[in-house]
């Protein structure tokens, strides 16, 4: 919120320091140049969520034979929100998208603050270390899933190299056990994040004032307490912002994911995009989807008013 | 910092560690793409890290040329996937660097729009599948289903607040003497912009671009959901590839995985120093 309060007064005194004329030039321009987002804004989030609210109290199916806007003859009521609150499939694939993200996202951060830690003074090779391991998080996340797919493959490179280590064959079917199969998503998931987590953590940690860690070590300070009493206090909201980054990404799991597995085998790594999406292209209850899109959109919206706050902190804090 | 010898040692094989982890999966796709049929899936023994016989057989098929392997015939080549990921990204990119730079300067500038910072991150919040439904029936009425335009479209809002974000954070961290000057010279402010500012913002601009491009480039739901057969994207396109007639195509799937696979690398190492600020909504700086 500060930082929305901070380019109002910003605004402002610019415009005062102009004559009145320019400075209703300026409001008129600024009205103009805002126009185009603010039109998309509507078009993509005013008409479509009143829509979606529509369409969620009505049985509508695009197989129904009446256009959306006559969804009325279909009304159900409150059926498709019952429905929701006994749907155990739903509710497992609402639990099995928390597992994977209280796994991944701990993983990931753990593995990028190591990586961070290690790459926060210079030696020689840092540059090309660096960019190579930032690759994983540019390359396109259907693709890597299909990586995944291929890596683990009963005859695959993964089991090639369990094989070379255990010294006899392995012939494990990742994709088709339920349990290993969304062991496998999840290193795929990791195998991509990490790099954010250690890019966004590494530009915090150099952040550090170095004066303030040599200080530490006159007076006796050890590596681990320097990193416990100094990097990490002052990495507080860094750390805060790469986790809600994730959070926010992991939830919405689909593209590797679906591509590895399609959420099976049966619905052993089906998270909830993937439900969705399922309800969606396969059953094609349309108002029943709008019900579930609308209960997840009004819990985000909870959680975004929480993330924003202590965004604008972090904003003041660096500016 | 002076670091003692078994320190270095640990860190450069724990950085080899990583690099090898990060470099496994890329590599086999890599490898798999220029592998004869013979090897796409040989296992145990037979498996080959590298290609015994390296071949773009592989290439010429997903364009369509009859190789001495493959006698599968595709139903339709990757040239036209290839084109539609290409228009809907740059015009996606186009549609949200206009709106999202005009913004962001309206309001650094003016102080117009406060409530777009909010409301764009909390589109950015979203998952899309939570807002398809209405997007699908819209798109199917307005005859936007099934085309690049369509999904260049939804591309250039759903990057739109990332356009905003980091124009926003450029705009804000640009000095205003020279604007300042050129007011008072009697350039309109529109002036001031179009001529003075935009040109000086070309650095910026052009890797605010490469970073949106290279997010509606690796889009694959929103294709999945808008695009049926005429206008799929490459992922799309590599995901229909296999079926049960054919079995795993891996080795061609593994060639155009490839194609999608390279031009966002390059762009990200190209702009890595701004990747930071876009990811964070330009809440850190590096």
């Amino acid at each position: 919120m500060s930082a929305v309060t901070a380019t109002i007064s910003k605004g402002k005194m610019d415009a005062a320091t102009g004559k009145p004329a320019q400075r209703d030039e300026g409001a008129r321009l600024g009205f103009r140049l805002t126009l185009p987002a603010q039109i998309l804004v509507l078009f993509i989030s005013a008409f479509p969520l009143l829509m979606q609210l529509y369409i969620s109290v009505t049985d509508w199916s695009p197989l129904s034979g009446v256009g959306w806007w006559n969804a009325w003859e279909m009304w159900n009521g409150f059926a498709n929100y019952t429905d929701l609150a006994a749907d155990t499939r739903f509710w497992s694939a609402l639990k099995r998208t928390a597992v994977v993200m209280l796994v991944c996202v701990p993983a990931e951060f753990l593995l990028g603050l190591a990586l961070a830690t290690l790459f926060a003074d210079d030696f020689p090779g840092k540059r090309i270390f660096y960019s190579i391991l930032l690759m994983p998080m540019m390359v396109v996340p259907a693709v890597a899933g299909y990586m995944f797919f291929m890596l683990f493959q009963s005859g695959g490179p993964v089991n090639d190299i369990l094989s070379r280590i255990i010294g006899a064959p392995v012939t494990i079917a990742w994709l088709s056990d339920p349990n290993l199969a969304l062991i496998a998503v999840m290193i795929a998931d990791i195998w991509q994040w990490t790099p954010l987590m250690f890019l966004v953590l590494l530009a915090g940690r150099v952040g550090v004032p170095e004066d303030q860690m040599k200080a530490a070590t006159l007076l006796g300070a050890n590596a681990w307490q320097r990193f416990t009493t100094i990097v990490l206090p002052k990495m507080k909201t860094i750390i805060v912002i790469a986790l809600a980054i994730r959070v926010i990404e992991n939830f919405k799991i689909f593209d590797t994911l679906y591509i590895m597995t399609g959420g099976g085998p049966g619905v052993a790594t089906e998270t909830i995009s993937v439900y969705i999406y399922k309800v969606t292209t396969q059953d094609l209850i349309w108002g029943y989807v709008a019900a579930i899109a609308l209960a997840i959109l009004i819990v985000l919206s909870i959680v975004a008013v929480y993330a924003m706050k202590r965004m604008a902190k972090t904003r003041e804090m660096t500016a | 910092m002076k670091r003692s010898v078994p320190f270095e040692i640990f860190r450069y094989a724990a950085i080899l560690a990583a690099i090898a982890v990060t470099l496994v999966p890329i590599l086999w796709m890599v490898s798999m793409a220029f592998k004869p049929i013979g090897e796409w899936s040989a296992t145990g023994t037979d498996l080959t890290w590298w290609p015994k016989h390296p071949t773009l057989a592989n290439f010429q098929f997903v364009f369509g040329e009859s190789t001495n392997d493959l006698i599968v015939a595709l139903d339709h080549t990757a040239l036209k996937p290839i084109l539609s990921s290409l228009l809907s990204a740059v015009f996606g990119t186009a549609i949200a660097m206009s709106a999202g730079t005009a913004a962001a300067y309206g309001l650094s500038r003016f102080g117009s729009g406060q409530n777009l910072p909010l409301a764009l991150i909390q589109l950015r919040l979203f998952p899309p599948m939570a807002v398809m439904i209405p997007v699908m029936i819209m798109w199917s009425f307005l005859n936007f289903t099934d085309s690049w335009w369509g999904l260049a479209l939804v591309y250039g809002i759903v990057t739109l607040p990332f356009a905003f974000w980091l124009m926003k954070t450029f705009f804000d961290d640009m000095p205003r003497e020279i604007e300042e000057a050129a007011l008072v010279e009697g350039c309109s402010r529109l002036r001031v912009f179009t001529r003075i500012t935009l040109p000086m913002m070309r650095a910026p601009l052009a890797s605010a671009a490469l970073f949106v491009f290279i997010l509606n480039w690796s889009d694959y739901l929103i294709a999945l959901l808008l695009t049926t057969r005429e206008w799929v994207t490459i992922p799309v396109y590599m995901a229909s590839l296999s079926s049960s007639m054919t079995g795993q195509l891996y080795g061609a799937k593994a060639a155009l995985g490839l194609i999608a696979a390279v031009p966002p690398v390059i762009m990200g190492i190209a702009i890595q120093r701004h990747l930071v600020r876009g990811l964070t909504f330009g809440a850190l700086k590096q």
